[in-house]
């Protein structure tokens, strides 16, 4: 009996205790061991890129070319080895994620936030604007997104500006697309119905009622759009379109690296790893921020 | 006592493909300060449609409201602003939704939803809207501490409760309760509509309770309106229509209600069923089920009338009026009683 009073004052006192919405989907998000490995990857790569300078000379170890010590192994001097014309090889991937990383989340910012309106106002507008919007990202996905960032960067010139809206654009219409599919879903549930009847107006319904609601596949698709946004710059810079040499992103050095890859495999290994470890960790954050930040699972 | 909102001649179509839903025909319908008013019908017969026209929440498309006024404090609510409908909507006017399941939004906690409607409506700090949200909570007997608790963290009942909590908050002049006990068991659909008599008394609001069981309506209502295929066939006060009923159709609705005092094996339903609503019949709306219907009653549509001798029994039928109904349809509506 005595132990029954135990129990529930103490849920009582818990339940008492306030705790902000952020302190609650961190602790939510500790339970999930894959998203915290996903978390501790992507802070590594993240803090490896802001303290770059401090831990790399730039212009030493990943411009400056040494014939000397081309393509040698990795090594307690060059930990993953130098590249043809003799540049570290891990110094080159720590400054290059301070290219991709800003790139890729920056678009995706871009992205989401353009696309998330447009989604939002087509799944909630009437059916002409909804026709109009949906009909002009159709065009967009007839194109595959790649080649519609090539031939923007192609137009516009290749610069890190360029290359963002490049990548930004192709990304919109499937935000769009997502968006606009659970709008339509959720604003036929009652309780948008019980919004406007106590009086809120189209915004706050949208973006107060509507949009959160929707944010579990707008995390999935920012998450995977942020992978497939590193792919991107890797990619136009493989082409030759992205980040001009010399400076170091990853999807040159695989590049450049490819050509090697018989004699000195390190060369595109390494970034190939780098792009890999930033998805993968990206991946497995997003879903379980996902999970963090449904109501449901709380508790 | 003065009306406090006034339908006159509501008219409400839903356009679909090619074909003309007539959800509301010709609809009018006084509420008054402090009274409540049940509006019964089975499925379809447009009550949803007539309280959601109130508030001008119809979705549209397919939903169009075709014509009528609708009076509240002088104003037509179908020629006003946007914005002056928004500050009557959930304010002055709130509406309890038939679900409860469905009707809060799952990613904000219940207080927070019920805070959001007096913040949206009351110049006041988000403080004021919590504490004023906690204490609309205890009243409706839900303990405060549950503030900050999600919809699916409560039972149907529950969420019910929040649900009118909500309703209330602004302490509107009237409250529309769209079948607010359907989704709920018969206990605690009885614990529903005390609080909702309670909260009446307290707050002297005026209530449009929108149901197909007349016992609730006994229990809860001053008066009712029948409604059959968008149109009030009968309406008055408890003791007029519940004493005389007057119209077939309601006559038959009593019929239909099963009894403690006999034994039955099968239920006494109305034969037939309602008019497709994409093509009404060109008399009486229920004379192809009407078992009293003449001639004309197929041909021409009936207007209202008072019964004399009542004060506020009015009807809309041909056939049987003021006359008194047989014996033995007399004998059935005891029995249904």
């Amino acid at each position: 009996m005595n132990f029954m009073t135990t129990i529930t004052t103490t849920t009582i006192v818990k339940r008492r205790k306030k705790k902000s919405q952020f302190v609650m989907v961190w602790e939510r998000l500790k339970q999930n061991r894959l998203a915290v490995a996903g978390l501790v990857i992507l802070s590594v790569i993240v803090l490896a890129a802001i303290f770059a300078n401090l831990l790399f000379d730039y212009e030493a170890m990943a411009v400056r070319q040494n014939a000397s010590i081309r393509l040698n192994p990795p090594s307690s001097e060059h930990w993953l080895g130098t590249d043809e014309v003799g540049r570290d090889i891990l110094a080159r991937i720590v400054f290059g994620a301070r290219i991709s990383l800003p790139v890729a989340f920056a678009t995706i910012l871009i992205a989401a936030v353009i696309g998330g309106l447009l989604g939002a106002i087509a799944g909630y507008g009437s059916r002409t604007a909804d026709n109009i919007i949906m009909r002009i990202m159709d065009m967009f996905l007839a194109i595959p997104s790649t080649l519609l960032a090539i031939a923007i960067v192609a137009t516009l010139g290749s610069s890190i500006r360029n290359l963002l809206i490049a990548i930004a654009v192709s990304n919109i219409p499937p935000f769009a697309r997502i968006i606009r599919s659970s709008v339509i879903t959720i604003r036929n549930e009652e309780f948008i119905e019980a919004a406007q009847a106590i009086g809120a107006n189209d915004r706050r319904i949208i973006f107060k009622h509507i949009l959160p609601n929707a944010m579990a596949p707008m995390i999935v698709q920012a998450t995977m759009c942020i992978a497939g946004s590193v792919l991107s710059i890797a990619s136009l810079s493989f082409l030759g379109l992205g980040i001009q040499p010399p400076t170091p992103e990853w999807g040159s050095m695989l590049s450049n690296g490819r050509q090697y890859i018989r004699v000195a495999w390190w060369v595109c290994t390494f970034p190939g790893i780098a792009i890999m470890l930033t998805i993968l960790s990206l991946n497995l954050l997003g879903d379980g921020l996902r999970d963090a930040l449904d109501p449901k699972l709380k508790n | 006592m003065e009306n406090l909102l006034e339908i006159k001649n509501l008219t409400v179509e839903y356009h679909t493909q090619g074909e003309i839903v007539h959800a509301v025909n010709g609809l009018s319908l006084n509420l008054r300060q402090g009274e409540s008013l049940g509006l019964v019908g089975e499925t379809g017969a447009g009550k949803t449609t007539t309280a959601l026209s109130i508030l001008q929440l119809v979705a549209d498309p397919p939903g169009k409201i075709m014509g009528g006024e609708i009076f509240f404090d002088g104003v037509d609510l179908l020629k006003t602003k946007k914005s002056l409908l928004r500050s009557v909507r959930g304010n002055k006017i709130s509406m309890i939704f038939q679900d409860p399941m469905t009707s809060l939004n799952p990613v904000y906690s219940v207080g927070f939803q019920i805070a959001e409607v007096i913040q949206l409506h009351e110049n006041c700090s988000k403080e004021e809207a919590r504490r004023k949200a906690e204490e609309m909570l205890e009243m409706v007997g839900i303990p405060k501490e549950r503030y900050e608790e999600y919809p699916h963290q409560f039972s149907g009942g529950m969420k019910q409760r929040v649900v009118i909590a909500m309703s209330v908050a602004c302490s509107p002049q009237i409250i529309l309760a769209d079948e607010p006990t359907t989704a709920l068991d018969v206990t605690i659909q009885a614990q529903v509509l005390e609080l909702m008599n309670d909260l009446k008394e307290k707050l002297h609001t005026s209530l449009l309770l929108i149901t197909h069981d007349l016992g609730v309506v006994a229990q809860v209502c001053d008066r009712v309106a029948i409604m059959y295929s968008g149109e009030i066939v009968e309406q008055g006060t408890i003791p007029e229509v519940f004493d005389h009923p007057a119209h077939p159709y309601t006559i038959g609705l009593f019929g239909s209600i099963p009894t403690l005092s006999m034994e039955s094996t099968k239920l006494t339903p109305i034969e037939g069923q309602m008019p497709d609503p994409t093509e009404l019949p060109a008399g009486c709306n229920f004379s192809p089920r009407c078992p009293y219907a003449r001639a004309e009653c197929h041909s021409k549509k009936p207007g209202v009338t008072r019964i004399p001798g009542e004060a506020t029994h009015e009807l809309r039928c041909f056939a049987l009026g003021w006359e008194q109904p047989d014996e033995t349809l007399m004998e059935v509506i005891k029995r249904g009683r």
